[in-house]
């Protein structure tokens, strides 16, 4: 029976290697628009998946993260255009000045559930209002132009992936840690957790830092790939529910649920552009109010159940199988 | 002195506006305590079925106050029947109904986008641009218009209130919806129809807002955000409440234009909404909004 | 719940995460690169906004390009090296959203491989879509763009219809100062310029307050920036209303003028001169706002029917026009119809669809045109914006908008102070 298992262990070792031979030859196989599709899918995964710190471990649903993103590309783009620091320094500092901006939203984190909500929906159109009207940060409605061909298409393909799989690494290993036990905690039941010395101020605090600063970055990559960035586009509404959406869809609290969520909704929004602009909005919100009253984990959720099913099905007789075979074998 | 008398004008004319949009929502908060994030979305369905009546049947805005309330009437039943009837209430919900409601939001915007195309819409009656002189400046007739609704309305849902049994039960159950039970109140019954209230006034305020502004299905997001500050800086102690909030909110928005640039006055409302959360949760009257 | 969030083993997870990615990659692993075939026609690209705030200007660019397009392939098609090659349009409909226009831009380039680009109309949009342009290397014409910073870049394929926004002030302000002159107007005089928060509208400021500066007989008592596509500028107008001032000065677009005006009559707003910039002619707005409404408004423009003369370019344009739709064009359908014409007469002077001879055509381009000034080139001091006169028009109680400035080309007389409110 070892046999067996050591088989299949090979085989998913082909595939994994296979796989990452495939998303690192994608660039010499793909076109021009699909290779920018996945890259914007890459960086639409990584504020999806930092967007999740905050909305699923911490469990505080943020309306206001385009404020983050959009402080990230900008601080971003004024780094490119007026220095000549590689453009992963200045990704970084977008990343950080979001986070220390996301940090001046302390005094919320106490507010629990739809109040915390209702608090982020504020902070973000108050950003959105002031940056917008800051031309000289923002351009004003007009926006900003990065100087051009800084990278290569197939470049940032390479970063926006290398940033994807960071944020999902990160993801997996908040989980996996301490960290990931206290937040599931307080998530829980604050007070009780507070009982155990949990402290939930402090975590929610690093958790609101690293989810900006994620969030950030991407926007910063975000604003070097388009080349060209304006504050209605970066802090606006839209924005934010788009995270939102891409997190609660592939879902909320998962670990790699927000990716699934990112590449569909990147999927849809552009397969919908050309012909239906808006419907991909009814879309998601009926696959939201779908979501909410019928699998709260959405897509993830869904895949679990499918698992759940294959295991009782197929695997759970093949192990039932084994262990008499080897009781039978040596009594 | 004469500036401030027009600046007072204009901030009583805009508290008759924010007072119509925030009472559907207080109202939803304050016996469901759910926060309905669909609210935009009505708001802006008043809107166009308002548009709608006067484009195709020529119906006056203020005839067709009545026929919009009961659709949007309706409309609120089925939804909380449907939908919000599922969820469990309050805080300990989570941010499920936040985000049930918000589905239906999109789900609304998108619909009016399919029926009516994005483009921006208004509803221009014969009087739209109409002003009468008072004591030396201008007031809008159609922003009197809203502010005689907005003094007349509260005052008939806090008469339904405390006169009608309906009303009585809704006080009720906000309190304490499990004694209602025991006492043989259907509850569920009565948050559908609180729930319905709650979206007549949205429409009503949408079809308001409709006379003053051009719209289309985007809109609502605005109007929500302004709702919530006066809900939130209202408490939820009453109708009066919301009244004086709007009030202020609309005083502090337009005496800011003397400080601030015009542009940045509206982000005074949010900075307002995000300080009474954090400072203030009581609000500045009733009941505390937290917890 | 819980058994789900406490995972089991790190490569299990890793091996999911990658398998999610390669799903994705295998997916959008669809279409192969085509054969290179025959060209049998020239593929032209543009995005509008169709729908959105700018709809109806959307509309109006399209009437002109397709009025080009359908003069071009009259003839059999384009004179190309000797052979006739038939013009295609894709016209794409960008909701006036900026990061809609850059992605479909993308997609006609990299997707759909047109040759060349038209571009789309508004500032904002035209500035972000550019650079897409600039970064494919691929020529964009475009009669939408008008603010100096979109061309300040220096893009090597970009080129410019719209004179600059800044000269639509000053020339503004030069009538304004011959009323001055003329005793009509208070000397000095006090404005409240308002302008929208884009290059646009900061061009707009820059024109008239340079020339205020220069001329010392003018103060601007309100000096503001209002919100692109706001929807209630009750404050501003409150503002405005506070400052007494004599002129009222606006750069707005359509649909924030509709509104602003509306709400300005709304509140019993009234100046000896109001002015939107280059809004207040347009057939739309006079319905929208009534004609009683729109009197008096003076509007700088960059091309007016009026300026057909008895032949040449601009007669041929408004008789076509007039013949295909059935009324007078405004400067939309004329500046679309001209970007078209432009560069097809540079495809047809450079003999081939080759991008980089196109654009050297461009470039050097001198057309006979339609436009003030009888020629259109894109002069390379101006970052390949083309520069010419505008002309100043004022809306008259009879529902007409003639010319009034300057002088050589108007057919009436402009009205100052406003009679509503002379004092």
């Amino acid at each position: 029976m070892k046999r067996w298992w050591r088989a299949a262990a090979r085989a998913k070792l082909l595939v994994y290697v296979a796989v990452v031979a495939l998303l690192a030859a994608a660039p010499a196989l793909l076109e021009p628009y699909t290779l920018n599709l996945v890259t914007l899918a890459y960086l639409m995964m990584a504020g999806a998946v930092g967007w999740n710190w905050m909305g699923g471990f911490v469990g505080q649903v943020s309306f206001g993260h385009a404020a983050l993103f959009g402080v990230g590309g900008f601080v971003a783009a004024h780094v490119l255009s007026s220095s000549s620091l590689p453009s992963p320094v200045a990704w970084l500092v977008g990343g950080l000045a979001a986070g220390s901006f996301a940090l001046g939203a302390r005094p919320t984190l106490r507010l629990r559930g739809p109040y915390f909500t209702i608090a982020s929906i504020g902070l973000g159109e108050a950003s959105r209002l002031v940056f917008t009207y800051w031309d000289w940060f923002t351009g004003g409605a007009s926006g900003l132009s990065l100087p051009l061909m800084r990278e290569s298409k197939q470049e940032l393909y390479f970063w926006g992936l290398g940033l994807a799989a960071t944020a999902a690494a990160i993801s997996m290993l908040i989980r996996r840690s301490a960290l990931g036990l206290e937040l599931l905690a307080i998530r829980a039941d604050v007070d009780a957790a507070g009982d155990v010395g949990i402290s939930a101020p402090s975590l929610q605090t690093r958790m609101l830092f690293l989810s900006g600063a994620v969030v950030g970055v991407s926007g910063g990559l975000y604003a070097s790939f388009f080349g060209f960035i304006e504050p209605n586009d970066m802090f606006g509404f839209d924005r934010s529910v788009a995270f939102v959406l891409m997190a609660v869809i592939g879902g909320l609290g998962t670990v790699h649920g927000p990716a699934l969520g990112a590449v569909v909704f990147v999927l849809v929004q552009q397969s919908l552009l050309a012909s239906y602009p808006e419907l991909y909005l009814g879309l998601y919100g009926s696959l939201l109010i779908a979501i909410i009253l019928f699998e709260p984990l959405g897509l993830s959720g869904l895949g679990l159940r499918l698992g759940r099913r294959i295991d009782a099905r197929w695997l759970e007789p093949r192990r039932a199988a084994a262990t008499a075979a080897r009781q039978a074998g040596s009594p | 002195m004469a500036q401030v008398f027009d600046l007072v004008l204009s901030a009583v004319l805009l508290a008759g506006l924010y007072a119509m949009m925030a009472y559907g929502l207080g109202l939803i908060y304050g016996v469901l305590r759910v926060v309905n994030l669909a609210h935009g979305g009505v708001i802006m369905c008043g809107a166009y079925l308002g548009w709608v009546l006067h484009e195709r049947l020529g119906l006056d805005p203020y005839l067709a106050l009545p026929l919009v309330m009961a659709v949007t009437f309706g409309f609120g039943v089925f939804l909380y029947r449907v939908l919000v009837c599922h969820l469990p209430r309050g805080a300990a919900g989570g941010p499920a109904s936040l985000l049930l409601l918000f589905g239906v939001w999109l789900v609304l915007r998108n619909a009016a986008y399919l029926l009516f195309t994005a483009n921006d819409q208004v509803i221009r009656t014969s009087y739209s641009t109409h002003s009468l002189p008072f004591f030396g400046t201008f007031l809008s007739v159609n922003r009197l218009a809203v502010l005689g609704l907005a003094l007349v309305i509260p005052l008939a849902l806090q008469l339904f209130l405390s006169r009608t049994y309906l009303g009585k039960a809704i006080r009720a159950v906000a309190q304490n919806a499990d004694s209602c039970t025991l006492v043989g109140v259907d509850v569920e019954r009565v948050y559908a129809i609180t729930f319905g209230l709650g979206t007549a006034l949205a429409g009503a305020a949408g079809l308001l807002s409709a006379t003053l502004f051009s719209f289309n299905p985007a809109f609502g997001a605005g109007e929500l955000l302004k709702s919530f500050v006066v809900v939130v800086l209202g408490g939820l102690g009453s109708v009066l409440g919301t009244s004086v909030a709007a009030l202020i909110l609309a005083l502090v928005e337009v005496f800011a234009i003397l400080v601030l640039p015009s542009y940045l006055t509206s982000a005074v409302g949010f900075v307002m909404l995000v300080l009474v959360l954090v400072l203030r949760p009581g609000g500045l009257f009733g009941r505390p909004v937290l917890g | 719940m819980l058994r789900f969030l406490l995972l089991r083993g790190r490569a299990r997870d890793a091996f999911r995460l990658t398998v999610l990615l390669a799903c994705w990659v295998a997916v959008a692993c669809r279409s192969q690169p085509g054969v290179v075939a025959e060209r049998t026609e020239i593929h032209i690209g543009a995005t509008l906004p169709l729908t959105g705030a700018e709809a109806k200007v959307g509309g109006f660019f399209k009437e002109g390009y397709e009025l080009a397009v359908e003069e071009a392939n009259h003839g059999g098609g384009l004179e190309v090296g000797g052979k006739r090659l038939k013009v295609k349009l894709s016209l794409l409909d960008d909701t006036t959203n900026q990061a809609t226009a850059v992605s479909l831009a993308d997609r006609l380039i990299n997707s759909e491989k047109v040759d060349f680009l038209l571009g789309t109309y508004s500032t904002a949009l035209v500035q972000a879509q550019s650079t897409v342009a600039e970064q494919n290397h691929v020529p964009y014409v475009n009669g939408g763009g008008a603010a100096t910073d979109i061309y300040r870049r220096n893009y090597r394929y970009l080129f410019g219809l719209l004179a600059p926004v800044e000269v639509l002030g000053s020339t503004l302000m030069q009538w304004i100062d011959e009323q001055q002159q003329a005793g009509k107007i208070p000397k000095p005089a006090r404005i409240a310029l308002v302008w929208e928060n884009t290059a646009h509208g900061k061009d707009f400021r820059l024109g008239v307050s340079q020339f205020a500066a220069k001329s010392g007989a003018y103060s601007l008592v309100v000096d503001e920036p209002f919100e692109l596509n706001g929807k209630d500028f009750g404050a501003l107008l409150g503002k405005v209303k506070a400052a007494g001032a004599d002129l009222f000065l606006a750069d707005a677009h359509l649909p924030d003028y509709i509104t602003m005006h509306r709400q300005y009559v709304s509140a019993g707003l009234c100046h000896k001169l109001v002015s939107y910039g280059a809004r207040g002619s347009e057939q739309g707005a006079i319905e929208a706002l009534g004609k009683e409404n729109v009197a008096h408004i003076l509007s700088a423009v960059w091309w007016n029917a009026a300026l057909a003369g008895k032949d040449g370019p601009a007669r041929h344009f408004v008789d076509a026009f007039k013949t295909r739709y059935g009324r007078v064009p405004e400067w939309f359908q004329a500046l679309g119809y001209e970007s078209a014409r432009a560069l097809f007469r540079a495809i047809e002077l450079a003999g081939s669809a080759d991008r980089e001879a196109v654009r050297n055509q461009l470039a050097k381009l001198e057309l006979p045109s339609i436009l003030p000034g009888g020629t259109l080139t894109f002069p390379a001091e101006s970052g390949q914006q083309a520069r010419y006169p505008f002309v100043v028009q004022q809306n008259m109680p009879d529902g007409t908008s003639p010319i009034i400035f300057p002088r050589d080309v108007a057919n009436g007389t402009g009205i100052a102070p406003n009679p509503r409110c002379p004092n």
